[in-house]
């Protein structure tokens, strides 16, 4: 087995970890558990207003291929989340992907899902996460053959992901101790919807992360634009 | 809700070895042991929490015209353990002006603190990430009222995900009690708007006859998708002298008498609670099955329990009386152990802080009662109960007057059975002013001491 495939299943047993209900009833259902014990709001029955523009900045994804984050936060209902792929706090960027993963195969069977919305995984460490192993972790962690559009993408250099950073306000540190081994850097998560027009509608991090609730919240978005469409 | 998911995951997790399985499950042990957080028990639970003891101590500082600059201020205390500055004044940036200073409140990434001025509402937002010692003032929102459509009196900020929340205490159209929730990013930029629910504009809640409108605190249970509200008083009353207010029979009928539960998701109202006498702070219990709340009501000083009742309705009931049967003790500030287990109470009118058990929430028994000071009103608790700080002040207008009106931050040690001093500050003295809210500061977040990304 070589490192990175490894890591890769490493950090899919955190998941699991972190996560047991989820991989336990696979095929099943997802309803309440201990951390997200409610009935989410029904979709549409509430407003998501603007926080702002979602900021631009320059990347790459997992191709290698150099584009701006606007590609990535126009024309759909965007789900972004910062990542990075070294990252073992299971309550983080495990449970982060574990989420997009979630949504993700939930697209597969859903047309107007895997048409409207797609999925970013951002990571914040361009020195680890290189376009090949980024390429690696996302076969991981979808199903290629259906659902919706998911990319995964980093800067080129540090210097081209700070103004990203400060734009969607994702604190990221260095751990004083590189092996630690929740990973090298400290931060808190974040997760943005991101509707069609590349505004920012909502933010969560890990103790608002339910995938219902942001479900919910892509349906509000999407019964939004009928709204609107027929107005 | 029922979602159908892929059976993808269960695949792949099932291709891991065994080997990989122990060697993950003993580093997640691991973690589970190495966090020992020492935060404030009363902090946002969407908060980044810090590890170890408290370091700092931060004092949102009413100015006081002739004392000092006369301007309200952030006042730094050094709590750290062994330090040579232990239990002194290490830095106070004053903002120019007074504005009421009363609450404040971190964003969810603890690099900001914001801090309310409830008299002309604005607020002041500063950096505590680049030097924790050192907060410096980044910003001010002083349009508040012509970006929220007329909310006035904004009460502090609470840390949610990328935002802060705002409760509000009045509204600019005639300074009365009607008042909002207001949302802001982490980045200075207004969001949103919800104005408490009236008679007139209950948006479905149940039990809208007792719906008034007012605002005081606001918290969230996240796991329950909670949000709770309490309700004080509007502008006319909590900048009028308190002894004229208390002597007007018409200006005391404008106090809030509910609480109200929302779906915080939808930030919509659920259920309005009757809770007379101004139910003021609200501290949601910690533990992973613990579905209640406390809040103190200062009028009538009773302590009230909101609670998820058997049926799965949220219920608000009186459960025990707090001082003297007739009232007029003033609960104000409460904090509850990280543990569930005990409340601190604290009494403006006679200066004492009352401890109950309250391990059986729905029958709180006082175990403990402690003169702090001739009149005391907030207080903070470290995350591991052996740490409280008290300040003093209430508001500028409701502060005891002549030798009663002691201003300070006195510091003492919990052993579980008694209150023992650890050091004290004399705000006056030290021309300070009067200290309100305190907030706990560090350089240690998420077990470990960090550094900037890039340089």
């Amino acid at each position: 087995m070589n490192t990175n495939r490894a890591r890769v299943l490493a950090l899919a047993l955190t998941l699991y970890l972190s996560h047991m209900p989820v991989a336990i009833a696979a095929d099943a259902v997802l309803s309440h558990d201990a951390d997200y014990d409610y009935d989410p709001p029904v979709a549409g029955s509430y407003g998501l207003p603007v926080i702002k523009v979602a900021p631009d900045g320059a990347i790459i994804d997992s191709d290698a291929k150099s584009l701006s984050l606007r590609q990535l936060t126009h024309g759909r209902i965007t789900v972004l989340s910062f990542i990075y792929t070294r990252c073992a706090a299971p309550k983080a960027c495990p449970y982060a992907v574990s989420v997009l993963s979630q949504l993700h195969a939930l697209s597969a069977n859903d047309k107007e899902l895997a048409t409207n919305m797609r999925l970013v995984s951002l990571s914040f460490d361009p020195d680890y996460d290189t376009p090949q192993r980024l390429a690696d972790y996302s076969e991981a962690m979808r199903d290629a053959k259906s659902g919706c559009e998911w990319r995964f993408a980093t800067a080129k250099s540090r210097a081209e992901l700070e103004p990203i950073l400060n734009g969607y306000g994702q604190a990221v540190d260095k751990r004083s101790n590189p092996n630690d081994p929740q990973g090298p850097l400290y931060h808190i998560l974040r997760m943005f919807l991101i509707d069609r027009d590349g505004h920012i509608r909502n933010i969560y991090s890990s103790a608002t992360l339910d995938p219902r609730l942001v479900l919910a919240d892509v349906k509000t978005l999407l019964l939004e634009e009928k709204r609107f469409s027929k107005q | 809700m029922n979602m159908k998911v892929s059976p993808k995951p269960a695949l792949f997790i099932a291709k891991i070895s065994n080997a990989v399985f122990v060697c993950v499950l003993a580093l997640t042990l691991a973690f589970s042991v190495s966090n020992a957080p020492a935060d404030e028990t009363c902090s946002s639970p969407y908060l980044a929490r810090i590890d170890g003891q408290e370091e700092f101590v931060y004092v949102w500082t009413l100015g006081v015209e002739g004392l000092g600059d006369g301007s309200d201020k952030l006042v730094t205390v050094d709590v750290k353990p062994g330090s040579p500055n232990y239990g002194k004044v290490i830095s106070a940036t004053s903002i120019g002006g007074r504005n009421e200073a009363h609450h404040g409140g971190f964003t969810d990434d603890r690099r900001q603190l914001w801090l309310a001025g409830l008299e002309n509402s604005r607020v002041f937002i500063f950096d505590v990430h680049t030097d924790p010692a050192k907060p410096q003032h980044a910003k001010t929102i002083d349009n508040f009222a012509e970006a929220t459509g007329g909310a006035i009196g904004p009460h502090g900020a609470y840390a949610l995900p990328g935002r802060v929340l705002i409760p509000c205490l009045s509204n600019a159209k005639d300074h009365g009690g009607r008042t909002a929730l207001v949302e802001y990013s982490n980045d200075g930029n207004y969001i949103t708007t919800n104005w408490l629910p009236t008679k007139d504009d209950a948006r479905s809640a149940t039990d809208a006859k007792f719906a008034d409108g007012y605002g005081y605190d606001a918290r969230v249970l996240p796991r329950k998708n909670a949000l709770l509200t309490s309700s004080f008083t509007g502008w006319n009353n909590y900048t009028m002298d308190f002894g004229k207010l208390t002597a007007d029979p018409e200006a005391m009928k404008h106090f809030g008498s509910t609480m109200i539960m929302w779906d915080f998701h939808a930030r919509q109202p659920k259920k309005i609670f009757e809770v007379p006498g101004a139910p003021l702070e609200i501290r949601w219990a910690w533990g992973d099955k613990h579905n209640y709340a406390f809040t103190a009501t200062a009028l009538t000083s009773k302590l009230w329990l909101v609670y998820l009742d058997d049926r799965g309705e949220w219920q608000a009931k009186e459960v025990a009386t707090i001082g003297d049967i007739k009232g007029g003790v003033l609960p104000v500030d409460i904090s509850l152990s990280a543990d569930d287990r005990t409340l601190f109470v604290d009494c403006f009118g006679d200066g004492k802080c009352r401890v109950f058990d309250v391990s059986d929430p729905h029958n709180p028994k006082q175990i403990y009662e402690k003169q702090i000071g001739r009149q005391v009103n907030m207080v903070s608790q470290s995350w591991d109960g052996k740490r409280l700080y008290f300040t003093s002040s209430l508001l500028e207008h409701w502060d005891k007057k002549g030798e009663d009106n002691e201003q300070f931050l006195r510091a003492y040690g919990w052993d579980g059975k008694e209150l023992k001093p650890s050091f004290a500050l004399d705000f006056t003295a030290l021309k300070l002013g009067r200290p309100h809210h305190m907030l706990f500061g560090a350089t240690k977040l998420g077990a470990n001491r960090v550094v900037a990304l890039v340089p």
